[in-house]
Protein backbone atom coordinates (compact mmCIF):
# COMPACT_ATOMS: atom_id res chain seq x y z
CA UNK A 1 0.00 0.00 0.00
CA UNK A 2 1.29 3.40 -0.89
CA UNK A 3 2.60 5.45 1.95
CA UNK A 4 0.59 8.56 2.42
CA UNK A 5 0.62 11.35 4.90
CA UNK A 6 -1.31 10.26 7.93
CA UNK A 7 -4.85 11.46 7.47
CA UNK A 8 -6.87 12.62 10.38
CA UNK A 9 -9.81 10.60 11.50
CA UNK A 10 -12.20 13.07 9.93
CA UNK A 11 -10.34 13.05 6.62
CA UNK A 12 -10.26 9.26 6.56
CA UNK A 13 -13.94 9.07 7.36
CA UNK A 14 -14.80 11.64 4.72
CA UNK A 15 -12.64 9.90 2.09
CA UNK A 16 -14.36 6.63 2.86
CA UNK A 17 -17.80 8.20 2.72
CA UNK A 18 -16.97 9.71 -0.69
CA UNK A 19 -15.63 6.39 -1.96
CA UNK A 20 -18.80 4.61 -0.83
CA UNK A 21 -20.89 7.18 -2.67
CA UNK A 22 -18.80 6.75 -5.82
CA UNK A 23 -19.15 2.99 -5.59
CA UNK A 24 -22.92 3.31 -5.28
CA UNK A 25 -22.80 5.43 -8.44
CA UNK A 26 -21.07 2.61 -10.27
CA UNK A 27 -17.45 3.77 -10.04
CA UNK A 28 -15.56 0.53 -9.59
CA UNK A 29 -12.23 2.14 -8.83
CA UNK A 30 -13.82 3.21 -5.55
CA UNK A 31 -13.82 -0.38 -4.35
CA UNK A 32 -10.04 -0.56 -4.36
CA UNK A 33 -9.85 2.60 -2.33
CA UNK A 34 -12.35 1.20 0.15
CA UNK A 35 -10.43 -2.06 0.27
CA UNK A 36 -7.13 -0.35 0.98
CA UNK A 37 -8.64 1.71 3.73
CA UNK A 38 -10.69 -0.95 5.46
CA UNK A 39 -9.28 -4.39 4.70
CA UNK A 40 -7.26 -4.70 7.89
CA UNK A 41 -10.13 -3.78 10.16
CA UNK A 42 -12.61 -5.99 8.33
CA UNK A 43 -10.16 -8.86 8.09
CA UNK A 44 -9.49 -8.56 11.81
CA UNK A 45 -13.23 -8.96 12.40
CA UNK A 46 -13.54 -11.99 10.12
CA UNK A 47 -10.48 -13.58 11.68
CA UNK A 48 -11.75 -13.02 15.19
CA UNK A 49 -15.13 -14.57 14.43
CA UNK A 50 -13.95 -17.43 12.23
CA UNK A 51 -10.64 -18.22 13.90
CA UNK A 52 -9.15 -19.48 10.65
CA UNK A 53 -7.02 -17.57 8.17
CA UNK A 54 -8.38 -19.21 5.05
CA UNK A 55 -12.01 -18.97 6.09
CA UNK A 56 -11.53 -15.38 7.11
CA UNK A 57 -9.97 -14.56 3.75
CA UNK A 58 -12.85 -16.19 1.93
CA UNK A 59 -15.29 -14.26 4.08
CA UNK A 60 -13.42 -11.02 3.42
CA UNK A 61 -13.51 -11.53 -0.33
CA UNK A 62 -17.19 -12.26 -0.05
CA UNK A 63 -17.69 -9.04 1.91
CA UNK A 64 -16.14 -6.80 -0.75
CA UNK A 65 -17.74 -8.53 -3.69
CA UNK A 66 -21.09 -8.21 -1.98
CA UNK A 67 -20.37 -4.61 -1.21
CA UNK A 68 -19.55 -3.93 -4.82
CA UNK A 69 -22.65 -5.68 -6.09
CA UNK A 70 -24.95 -3.97 -3.66
CA UNK A 71 -23.26 -0.71 -2.76
CA UNK A 72 -26.62 1.04 -2.81
CA UNK A 73 -27.58 -0.70 0.42
CA UNK A 74 -25.45 1.65 2.43
CA UNK A 75 -27.35 4.70 3.61
CA UNK A 76 -24.97 7.49 4.65
CA UNK A 77 -27.74 9.21 6.56
CA UNK A 78 -28.01 6.30 8.98
CA UNK A 79 -24.54 5.08 9.81
CA UNK A 80 -20.91 6.01 9.38
CA UNK A 81 -19.40 3.98 6.57
CA UNK A 82 -16.90 2.20 8.78
CA UNK A 83 -19.56 1.27 11.34
CA UNK A 84 -21.74 -0.08 8.58
CA UNK A 85 -18.87 -1.98 6.97
CA UNK A 86 -17.81 -3.43 10.30
CA UNK A 87 -21.33 -4.70 10.99
CA UNK A 88 -21.57 -5.99 7.44
CA UNK A 89 -18.31 -7.91 7.75
CA UNK A 90 -19.21 -9.37 11.12
CA UNK A 91 -22.62 -10.44 9.85
CA UNK A 92 -21.08 -12.19 6.86
CA UNK A 93 -18.54 -13.92 9.07
CA UNK A 94 -21.27 -15.06 11.48
CA UNK A 95 -23.33 -16.31 8.52
CA UNK A 96 -20.35 -18.36 7.43
CA UNK A 97 -19.89 -19.70 10.94
CA UNK A 98 -23.54 -20.75 11.07
CA UNK A 99 -23.46 -22.61 7.78
CA UNK A 100 -21.59 -25.27 9.69
CA UNK A 101 -18.59 -25.51 7.41
CA UNK A 102 -16.35 -23.85 9.89
CA UNK A 103 -15.24 -25.32 13.13
CA UNK A 104 -15.52 -22.45 15.49
CA UNK A 105 -12.23 -21.48 17.03
CA UNK A 106 -10.33 -24.16 15.15
CA UNK A 107 -7.22 -22.02 15.22
CA UNK A 108 -6.33 -19.89 18.20
CA UNK A 109 -6.81 -16.33 17.10
CA UNK A 110 -3.54 -15.21 18.62
CA UNK A 111 -1.65 -17.60 16.39
CA UNK A 112 -3.60 -16.93 13.26
CA UNK A 113 -3.59 -13.17 13.40
CA UNK A 114 -0.45 -11.31 12.54
CA UNK A 115 -0.30 -7.94 14.18
CA UNK A 116 -1.18 -5.21 11.75
CA UNK A 117 1.49 -3.00 10.34
CA UNK A 118 -0.08 0.20 11.34
CA UNK A 119 -1.86 1.44 8.30
CA UNK A 120 -2.67 5.08 8.88
CA UNK A 121 -6.12 4.81 7.43
CA UNK A 122 -6.97 1.77 9.50
CA UNK A 123 -5.83 3.60 12.61
CA UNK A 124 -7.88 6.59 11.71
CA UNK A 125 -10.95 4.55 11.02
CA UNK A 126 -12.15 3.92 14.48
CA UNK A 127 -15.85 4.09 14.86
CA UNK A 128 -17.47 7.22 16.13
CA UNK A 129 -16.11 7.81 19.60
CA UNK A 130 -19.32 9.08 21.13
CA UNK A 131 -21.30 6.10 19.98
CA UNK A 132 -18.54 3.78 21.13
CA UNK A 133 -18.51 5.32 24.57
CA UNK A 134 -22.28 4.91 24.89
CA UNK A 135 -22.42 1.21 24.09
CA UNK A 136 -19.60 0.57 26.54
CA UNK A 137 -21.36 2.59 29.22
CA UNK A 138 -24.59 0.69 28.70
CA UNK A 139 -22.82 -2.67 28.68
CA UNK A 140 -21.08 -1.83 31.92
CA UNK A 141 -24.48 -1.12 33.41
CA UNK A 142 -25.28 -4.82 33.17
CA UNK A 143 -24.22 -7.30 35.82
CA UNK A 144 -20.84 -8.85 35.13
CA UNK A 145 -22.20 -12.25 34.27
CA UNK A 146 -24.66 -11.01 31.66
CA UNK A 147 -22.12 -8.61 30.25
CA UNK A 148 -19.63 -11.44 29.90
CA UNK A 149 -22.08 -13.61 28.00
CA UNK A 150 -23.10 -10.81 25.65
CA UNK A 151 -19.47 -10.03 24.94
CA UNK A 152 -18.72 -13.70 24.30
CA UNK A 153 -21.58 -13.81 21.82
CA UNK A 154 -20.34 -10.71 20.06
CA UNK A 155 -16.61 -11.39 20.04
CA UNK A 156 -16.50 -15.17 19.75
CA UNK A 157 -19.64 -15.69 17.68
CA UNK A 158 -21.05 -18.08 20.28
CA UNK A 159 -24.61 -19.34 20.16
CA UNK A 160 -27.00 -19.68 23.11
CA UNK A 161 -26.24 -23.39 23.23
CA UNK A 162 -22.48 -22.83 23.34
CA UNK A 163 -22.79 -20.17 26.00
CA UNK A 164 -25.06 -22.38 28.10
CA UNK A 165 -22.64 -25.26 27.82
CA UNK A 166 -19.66 -23.12 28.72
CA UNK A 167 -21.47 -21.71 31.74
CA UNK A 168 -22.91 -25.13 32.62
CA UNK A 169 -26.46 -23.87 32.92
CA UNK A 170 -29.63 -24.99 31.14
CA UNK A 171 -30.22 -23.44 27.76
CA UNK A 172 -33.40 -21.75 28.95
CA UNK A 173 -31.52 -20.09 31.77
CA UNK A 174 -28.91 -18.68 29.42
CA UNK A 175 -31.61 -17.39 27.09
CA UNK A 176 -33.38 -15.64 29.96
CA UNK A 177 -30.16 -14.04 31.19
CA UNK A 178 -29.22 -12.73 27.80
CA UNK A 179 -32.71 -11.57 26.85
CA UNK A 180 -33.02 -9.63 30.07
CA UNK A 181 -29.62 -8.15 29.40
CA UNK A 182 -30.56 -7.17 25.86
CA UNK A 183 -33.73 -5.50 27.10
CA UNK A 184 -31.79 -3.42 29.59
CA UNK A 185 -29.20 -2.64 26.98
CA UNK A 186 -31.86 -1.44 24.59
CA UNK A 187 -33.49 0.75 27.23
CA UNK A 188 -30.12 2.30 28.09
CA UNK A 189 -29.23 2.95 24.44
CA UNK A 190 -32.64 4.40 23.64
CA UNK A 191 -32.42 6.66 26.63
CA UNK A 192 -29.14 8.01 25.28
CA UNK A 193 -30.73 8.63 21.89
CA UNK A 194 -33.57 10.62 23.43
CA UNK A 195 -31.15 13.14 24.95
CA UNK B 1 -27.57 -28.43 16.81
CA UNK B 2 -30.04 -30.26 19.02
CA UNK B 3 -30.57 -29.10 22.51
CA UNK B 4 -32.65 -30.40 25.35
CA UNK B 5 -34.56 -27.17 25.62
CA UNK B 6 -36.00 -26.24 22.27
CA UNK B 7 -39.45 -25.36 23.44
CA UNK B 8 -40.15 -21.72 22.88
CA UNK B 9 -40.73 -20.25 26.28
CA UNK B 10 -43.90 -18.24 26.50
CA UNK B 11 -41.61 -15.39 27.23
CA UNK B 12 -43.33 -12.04 26.88
CA UNK B 13 -39.95 -10.49 26.24
CA UNK B 14 -39.33 -12.37 23.04
CA UNK B 15 -41.07 -10.23 20.50
CA UNK B 16 -39.64 -9.44 17.10
CA UNK B 17 -37.53 -6.67 18.53
CA UNK B 18 -35.86 -9.17 20.80
CA UNK B 19 -35.28 -11.57 17.92
CA UNK B 20 -33.66 -8.72 15.99
CA UNK B 21 -31.35 -8.10 18.94
CA UNK B 22 -30.46 -11.76 19.26
CA UNK B 23 -29.74 -11.93 15.56
CA UNK B 24 -27.58 -8.82 15.61
CA UNK B 25 -25.59 -10.33 18.44
CA UNK B 26 -25.16 -13.48 16.35
CA UNK B 27 -27.00 -15.86 18.66
CA UNK B 28 -29.46 -17.31 16.21
CA UNK B 29 -28.90 -20.49 14.27
CA UNK B 30 -30.84 -23.01 12.24
CA UNK B 31 -34.52 -22.39 11.68
CA UNK B 32 -34.59 -19.29 13.83
CA UNK B 33 -31.86 -17.74 11.74
CA UNK B 34 -33.74 -18.52 8.55
CA UNK B 35 -36.94 -17.08 9.98
CA UNK B 36 -35.12 -13.90 11.01
CA UNK B 37 -33.69 -13.47 7.52
CA UNK B 38 -37.14 -13.89 6.08
CA UNK B 39 -38.53 -11.24 8.39
CA UNK B 40 -35.67 -8.92 7.53
CA UNK B 41 -36.56 -9.15 3.86
CA UNK B 42 -40.27 -8.60 4.35
CA UNK B 43 -40.82 -6.50 7.46
CA UNK B 44 -39.49 -2.97 7.50
CA UNK B 45 -39.73 -2.47 11.26
CA UNK B 46 -37.89 -5.70 11.91
CA UNK B 47 -35.15 -4.73 9.44
CA UNK B 48 -34.89 -1.33 11.06
CA UNK B 49 -34.52 -2.80 14.52
CA UNK B 50 -31.85 -5.20 13.33
CA UNK B 51 -29.90 -2.35 11.77
CA UNK B 52 -30.35 -0.29 14.89
CA UNK B 53 -28.60 -3.00 16.89
CA UNK B 54 -25.94 -3.41 14.22
CA UNK B 55 -25.12 0.28 14.45
CA UNK B 56 -24.89 0.18 18.21
CA UNK B 57 -22.80 -2.98 18.33
CA UNK B 58 -20.45 -1.85 15.55
CA UNK B 59 -18.10 0.16 17.81
CA UNK B 60 -17.34 -2.99 19.77
CA UNK B 61 -15.40 -4.20 16.74
CA UNK B 62 -12.78 -1.56 17.50
CA UNK B 63 -11.56 -3.93 20.19
CA UNK B 64 -10.80 -6.60 17.58
CA UNK B 65 -7.19 -6.28 16.40
CA UNK B 66 -6.78 -5.61 12.71
CA UNK B 67 -4.86 -8.03 10.53
CA UNK B 68 -3.43 -8.02 7.03
CA UNK B 69 -5.16 -10.45 4.67
CA UNK B 70 -3.19 -12.29 1.98
CA UNK B 71 -2.58 -10.41 -1.26
CA UNK B 72 -4.62 -12.94 -3.20
CA UNK B 73 -7.80 -11.67 -1.56
CA UNK B 74 -7.72 -8.47 -3.57
CA UNK B 75 -6.59 -10.44 -6.58
CA UNK B 76 -9.75 -12.51 -6.40
CA UNK B 77 -11.95 -9.47 -5.91
CA UNK B 78 -10.39 -7.69 -8.89
CA UNK B 79 -10.80 -10.78 -11.04
CA UNK B 80 -14.46 -11.09 -10.13
CA UNK B 81 -15.03 -7.41 -10.83
CA UNK B 82 -13.28 -7.54 -14.16
CA UNK B 83 -15.19 -10.62 -15.20
CA UNK B 84 -18.56 -9.26 -14.21
CA UNK B 85 -17.79 -5.91 -15.72
CA UNK B 86 -17.22 -7.56 -19.06
CA UNK B 87 -20.65 -9.11 -18.76
CA UNK B 88 -22.37 -6.03 -17.47
CA UNK B 89 -20.64 -3.52 -19.69
CA UNK B 90 -23.20 -1.88 -21.86
CA UNK B 91 -23.13 1.15 -24.11
CA UNK B 92 -24.59 4.22 -22.54
CA UNK B 93 -22.77 3.99 -19.22
CA UNK B 94 -20.20 6.64 -20.04
CA UNK B 95 -18.91 7.00 -16.52
CA UNK B 96 -17.58 3.47 -16.58
CA UNK B 97 -14.25 2.75 -18.15
CA UNK B 98 -14.39 0.26 -21.02
CA UNK B 99 -14.16 -3.32 -19.92
CA UNK B 100 -10.74 -3.83 -21.45
CA UNK B 101 -9.34 -1.06 -19.28
CA UNK B 102 -10.84 -2.60 -16.18
CA UNK B 103 -9.46 -5.97 -17.16
CA UNK B 104 -6.07 -4.45 -17.87
CA UNK B 105 -5.94 -2.70 -14.52
CA UNK B 106 -6.98 -5.85 -12.74
CA UNK B 107 -4.29 -7.73 -14.64
CA UNK B 108 -1.57 -5.32 -13.70
CA UNK B 109 -2.56 -5.68 -10.08
CA UNK B 110 -2.64 -9.43 -10.47
CA UNK B 111 0.99 -9.49 -11.50
CA UNK B 112 1.94 -7.08 -8.79
CA UNK B 113 0.34 -9.21 -6.15
CA UNK B 114 1.77 -12.39 -7.59
CA UNK B 115 5.25 -10.94 -7.72
CA UNK B 116 4.87 -9.92 -4.10
CA UNK B 117 3.86 -13.32 -2.88
CA UNK B 118 6.45 -15.04 -0.76
CA UNK B 119 5.43 -18.47 -1.90
CA UNK B 120 6.30 -19.34 -5.47
CA UNK B 121 3.92 -22.24 -5.16
CA UNK B 122 1.03 -19.90 -4.54
CA UNK B 123 1.92 -17.98 -7.67
CA UNK B 124 1.96 -21.17 -9.65
CA UNK B 125 -1.39 -22.21 -8.27
CA UNK B 126 -2.96 -18.92 -9.25
CA UNK B 127 -1.38 -19.13 -12.67
CA UNK B 128 -2.58 -22.67 -13.12
CA UNK B 129 -6.10 -21.61 -12.25
CA UNK B 130 -5.88 -18.71 -14.60
CA UNK B 131 -4.49 -20.51 -17.59
CA UNK B 132 -5.61 -24.08 -17.42
CA UNK B 133 -8.28 -24.49 -20.08
CA UNK B 134 -11.84 -24.84 -18.82
CA UNK B 135 -10.74 -24.16 -15.33
CA UNK B 136 -11.15 -20.44 -14.97
CA UNK B 137 -11.70 -19.51 -11.34
CA UNK B 138 -14.45 -17.09 -12.20
CA UNK B 139 -18.08 -17.96 -11.96
CA UNK B 140 -19.53 -15.34 -14.26
CA UNK B 141 -20.62 -17.18 -17.35
CA UNK B 142 -18.70 -16.36 -20.48
CA UNK B 143 -16.56 -13.79 -18.79
CA UNK B 144 -13.44 -15.67 -17.85
CA UNK B 145 -11.88 -16.10 -21.29
CA UNK B 146 -12.16 -12.40 -21.98
CA UNK B 147 -10.57 -11.57 -18.71
CA UNK B 148 -7.66 -13.94 -18.93
CA UNK B 149 -7.02 -13.41 -22.59
CA UNK B 150 -5.85 -10.01 -21.50
CA UNK B 151 -3.13 -11.41 -19.24
CA UNK B 152 0.42 -10.81 -20.44
CA UNK B 153 2.60 -13.79 -19.79
CA UNK B 154 5.07 -14.97 -22.40
CA UNK B 155 3.91 -18.00 -24.25
CA UNK B 156 5.65 -20.48 -26.48
CA UNK B 157 3.90 -23.09 -28.51
CA UNK B 158 6.06 -26.02 -29.45
CA UNK B 159 4.38 -28.17 -32.09
CA UNK B 160 5.50 -31.78 -31.99
CA UNK B 161 5.56 -33.52 -35.36
CA UNK B 162 2.51 -33.06 -37.48
CA UNK B 163 0.08 -35.03 -35.39
CA UNK B 164 -1.33 -31.93 -33.70
CA UNK B 165 0.54 -32.62 -30.48
CA UNK B 166 2.12 -29.63 -28.90
CA UNK B 167 3.71 -28.24 -25.83
CA UNK B 168 2.40 -24.99 -24.43
CA UNK B 169 4.90 -23.18 -22.30
CA UNK B 170 3.85 -20.15 -20.31
CA UNK B 171 6.24 -17.97 -18.41
CA UNK B 172 4.70 -15.80 -15.73
CA UNK B 173 6.64 -12.57 -15.47
CA UNK B 174 8.54 -12.11 -12.23
CA UNK B 175 7.33 -15.36 -10.79
CA UNK B 176 10.23 -17.67 -11.67
CA UNK B 177 7.59 -20.16 -12.58
CA UNK B 178 6.98 -21.73 -15.91
CA UNK B 179 3.94 -23.72 -16.82
CA UNK B 180 4.48 -26.56 -19.22
CA UNK B 181 1.42 -28.18 -20.67
CA UNK B 182 2.31 -31.37 -22.45
CA UNK B 183 -1.22 -32.29 -23.31
CA UNK B 184 -1.49 -35.06 -25.85
CA UNK B 185 2.05 -36.24 -25.32
CA UNK B 186 2.22 -39.79 -24.03
CA UNK B 187 5.06 -41.58 -22.35
CA UNK B 188 6.56 -44.41 -24.38
CA UNK B 189 8.29 -45.94 -21.38
CA UNK B 190 11.70 -45.74 -23.05
CA UNK B 191 12.24 -42.04 -23.52
CA UNK B 192 11.69 -38.80 -21.74
CA UNK B 193 11.54 -35.42 -23.40
CA UNK B 194 13.65 -32.62 -22.08
CA UNK B 195 12.90 -28.98 -22.67
CA UNK B 196 15.68 -26.47 -23.33
CA UNK B 197 15.77 -22.73 -23.48
CA UNK B 198 17.85 -21.29 -26.32
CA UNK B 199 18.73 -17.84 -25.02
CA UNK B 200 18.14 -14.93 -27.38
CA UNK B 201 21.77 -13.82 -26.80
CA UNK B 202 23.13 -16.99 -28.36
CA UNK B 203 24.42 -18.38 -25.06
CA UNK B 204 24.45 -22.00 -24.01
CA UNK B 205 21.26 -24.01 -23.87
CA UNK B 206 19.62 -24.10 -20.46
CA UNK B 207 17.73 -27.17 -19.40
CA UNK B 208 14.22 -26.56 -18.20
CA UNK B 209 13.85 -30.16 -17.19
CA UNK B 210 11.97 -33.20 -18.32
CA UNK B 211 8.39 -32.65 -19.35
CA UNK B 212 5.59 -34.67 -17.83
CA UNK B 213 3.58 -36.24 -20.65
CA UNK B 214 -0.12 -35.52 -20.56
CA UNK B 215 0.17 -33.07 -17.69
CA UNK B 216 0.11 -29.38 -17.01
CA UNK B 217 2.91 -28.79 -14.61
CA UNK B 218 4.57 -25.75 -13.16
CA UNK B 219 8.32 -25.78 -12.86
CA UNK B 220 10.57 -23.42 -11.01
CA UNK B 221 13.09 -21.64 -13.19
CA UNK B 222 16.10 -19.89 -11.76
CA UNK B 223 16.78 -16.22 -12.22
CA UNK B 224 19.77 -17.13 -14.36
CA UNK B 225 17.28 -18.54 -16.81
CA UNK B 226 14.57 -15.92 -16.59
CA UNK B 227 17.20 -13.24 -17.14
CA UNK B 228 17.84 -14.72 -20.57
CA UNK B 229 14.19 -15.03 -21.36
CA UNK B 230 12.90 -12.52 -23.82
CA UNK B 231 10.79 -12.05 -26.86
CA UNK B 232 12.16 -14.42 -29.47
CA UNK B 233 13.87 -16.78 -27.02
CA UNK B 234 13.31 -20.20 -28.40
CA UNK B 235 12.71 -23.58 -26.93
CA UNK B 236 13.74 -26.98 -28.16
CA UNK B 237 12.51 -30.35 -27.06
CA UNK B 238 14.93 -33.25 -27.21
CA UNK B 239 14.39 -36.96 -26.88
CA UNK B 240 16.46 -38.40 -24.06
CA UNK B 241 16.74 -41.58 -22.03
CA UNK B 242 14.34 -41.86 -19.11
CA UNK B 243 15.28 -39.24 -16.54
CA UNK B 244 16.68 -36.77 -19.05
CA UNK B 245 20.06 -36.14 -20.57
CA UNK B 246 22.76 -38.04 -18.66
CA UNK B 247 25.63 -36.02 -17.26
CA UNK B 248 28.42 -35.72 -19.78
CA UNK B 249 26.43 -37.09 -22.68
CA UNK B 250 25.34 -35.06 -25.67
CA UNK B 251 21.75 -34.02 -25.82
CA UNK B 252 19.47 -36.27 -27.82
CA UNK B 253 17.82 -35.42 -31.11
CA UNK B 254 15.67 -32.31 -31.29
CA UNK B 255 12.08 -33.35 -31.83
CA UNK B 256 10.38 -29.97 -31.67
CA UNK B 257 11.03 -26.24 -31.56
CA UNK B 258 9.14 -23.10 -30.61
CA UNK B 259 9.70 -19.49 -29.63
CA UNK B 260 8.38 -17.22 -26.91
CA UNK B 261 6.12 -14.35 -27.75
CA UNK B 262 4.57 -11.85 -25.42
CA UNK B 263 0.83 -12.23 -25.39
Amino acid sequence: MAARPRPTSDEAREALRAAMARLADGDQSALEEIYRATRMKLFGICLRILGDQKEAEDALQDVYINLWQRADRYDPARASPIAWLAAFARNRAIDRLRTGKVRSGAVPVEEAAPLPDHSPLADALLIDAEQAAQIHTCLRGLDDRTQGHIRAAFFEGQTYAQLAEAADVPLGTMKSWIRRGLMRLRACLEASEAV
Amino acid sequence: MTTPDNTPRPDVDRDDAMIAAEWALGLLEGEELLAARGKYATQADFAERKEWWDRWFAPLTDAMPGAEPGAHVWDGIAARMAAQQVVADAPGSQTLPPSNVVALEARVRRWQWIAGLSSAAAAAAIALLAFAPNNAPVEAPGAAPTQFAAAAPMVATVPIGDAGLRLDVTYIPDSEQMLVAAIGLTADGVHDHELWLVPADGGALQSLGVVAPGKVRSMAVSQAITAKLGDGSSLVLTREPIGGKPEGADAGPVVAKGAFTRV
